[in-house]
């Protein structure tokens, strides 16, 4: 019961200021037509419940699933096998991250058409399998964290002089969208699997580090992608 | 109501498809690996579905509601003269979303946790949103002079690629995380559909170039405010080891001149 009612209060403190700031502008300059305010009411209540619903069904099945692959990943000694599952779990899960959805829209949308949703989805998301994988795999061979972020985002910089500029901001936002509800739960949860296996000691330091990371391989990707449509 | 069941019919198409890799991987892992008990095994099943449903009301929700309204917002403050009232507003918004944003709440308690109360929760959490708002802000500033992201991003991840190596190694990774944390759905959805509908209302500005961007901004300050609060940590840390250092000589030359009085009366 304690979940539902936790769950509840984060989508209201979510939502419901953002929906007030609305309601106070539609009756000071925006004045929208009463049907289209109406529409975005009924919106904000289809935001609300599905909010709740997909927070309850994340934390009933993806955070289960997380920490039973974390737990089951440690434990292979193959290393090859780690980075599969790794890559698989990664590519998956940030496929159905909901914010990239709507980047992913609204990139169509502006682009007209040019950048097609699909196309930076997919993208994106073997960028981020990738980085998850290659945090993994930090973890296992215990590389500092630092020196792999100080050369990625040297990449990163490297990269971006070649890309298109329109590439540029698109791929630094698709770094910050990628890490949504969906996917830093399931991450934070999959650290959790792990470090439950290998320790205390281990874990709290192991824990961090996956988000970060990961959003470096969706960065990378889309900058790639403007390389190549160059 | 018609745009409702026409968005409705593709969402749940589209989720449908994005939703499925990853049942068939569990599905697949579960067979062969997992293996987890029956009940168990229903109850992720019957989450799964919660996941779609939800997602698909939400998303419903986001792109009927919010960014339509977002985009008309945008465009009618992108086409008043005082087009710089979308700056303070853009401050305002960006402050309101991160204090609701529950991923900052959590990120504020592990800080908290790691630094053993020496930083509290309320002070990452201003900090944080202040942060945030100043990201917004900025953002709406860069959109209205058309700068170049590029102005932004380098000098700050140069800085925050060179504040890394002051702190201890536990805070780069809570620092780089909470970059993604602050990226809720409200600031992706919502403030990206308002920035993209000014920017389309702003003459010469090109939306890809200049209303894309935000979230990177938002994705990067965080970054900056755990690795500040990191070194602000270190000196608490090195003030503490030096007052330890001390007390120990202290009670050292004590012991000592206990000893020598114990010395001086035993002769």
């Amino acid at each position: 019961m304690n979940i539902i009612k936790d769950t509840l209060k984060e989508v209201i403190y979510a939502i419901l200021p953002i929906a007030l700031v609305i309601v106070f502008f539609q009756f000071t300059i925006l004045h929208l037509p009463t049907k289209d305010f109406l529409n975005f009411l009924v919106g904000v209540f289809f935001a609300f419940v599905g909010f709740v619903l997909f927070l309850v069904g994340v934390n009933a099945s993806l955070l289960p699933i997380g920490e039973a692959f974390g737990a089951t990943l440690i434990q292979d000694e193959k290393v090859w096998l780690l980075m599969g599952f790794g890559f698989t779990l990664g590519f998956t899960v940030v496929i159905a991250e909901p914010g990239l959805q709507i980047l992913a829209g609204q990139v169509a949308k502006s682009s007209g058409g040019e950048i097609p949703k699909y196309l930076l989805l997919v993208m994106v998301a073997l960028g981020m399998g990738s980085f998850f994988t290659l945090s993994l795999t930090r973890i296992i061979f215990g590389v500092s964290l630092l020196k792999i972020l100080l050369v990625s985002y040297i990449l990163l910089f490297t990269l971006a002089l070649f890309s298109l500029p329109e590439f540029f901001t698109v791929a630094f936002d698709a770094g910050g969208v990628t890490t949504g509800p969906l996917v830093v739960p399931f991450i934070l949860a999959l650290g959790v699997g792990m470090s439950a296996i290998r320790g205390p000691k281990a874990g709290t330091e192991d824990s961090f580090g996956f988000v970060g990371l990961s959003a470096v391989g969706s960065i990378m990707a889309v900058l790639i992608l403007g390389i190549i449509y160059r | 109501m018609t745009i409702f069941v026409d968005e409705l019919i593709v969402l749940v198409k589209e989720i449908f498809i994005s939703l499925l890799p990853l049942l068939i991987i569990f599905l697949i892992f579960q067979f062969i690996r997992l293996k987890l008990p029956k009940e168990q095994f229903l109850v992720i099943i019957r989450g799964i579905v919660l996941t779609f449903v939800g997602l698909v009301l939400f998303l419903l929700g986001i792109k009927v509601g919010f960014i339509r309204v977002g985009e008309l917002i945008g465009q009618t403050l992108g086409t008043l003269d005082h087009n710089w009232i979308l700056i303070p507003i853009g401050f305002l918004l960006g402050l309101l979303v991160t204090l609701a944003e529950p991923g900052v709440r959590i990120l504020a308690l592990e800080v908290e946790k790691v630094t053993g109360g020496y930083i509290s929760r309320k002070i990452i959490l201003y900090f944080l949103a202040i942060g945030v708002a100043l990201a917004v802000a900025l953002s709406m500033f860069r959109m209205l002079k058309g700068i170049s992201l590029w102005y932004f991003l380098l000098p700050g991840y140069c800085t925050i690629l060179t504040l890394m190596w002051f702190v201890k190694p536990m805070f780069v990774a809570i620092a780089f995380d909470s970059g993604g944390f602050a990226t809720g759905p409200m600031i992706t959805t919502f403030m990206l559909a308002l920035m993209v509908g000014s920017s389309a209302a702003i003459k010469g500005s090109n939306p890809l170039l200049d209303a894309f961007g935000m979230v990177a901004m938002v994705a990067m300050v965080p970054i900056f405010s755990v690795l500040v609060l990191g070194v602000l940590y270190k000196r608490e840390e090195l003030r503490i080891a030096r007052l330890e250092k001390q007390d120990r000589l202290k009670e050292e030359k004590e012991i000592g001149n206990a000893n020598s009085i114990s010395h001086s009366l035993d002769r």
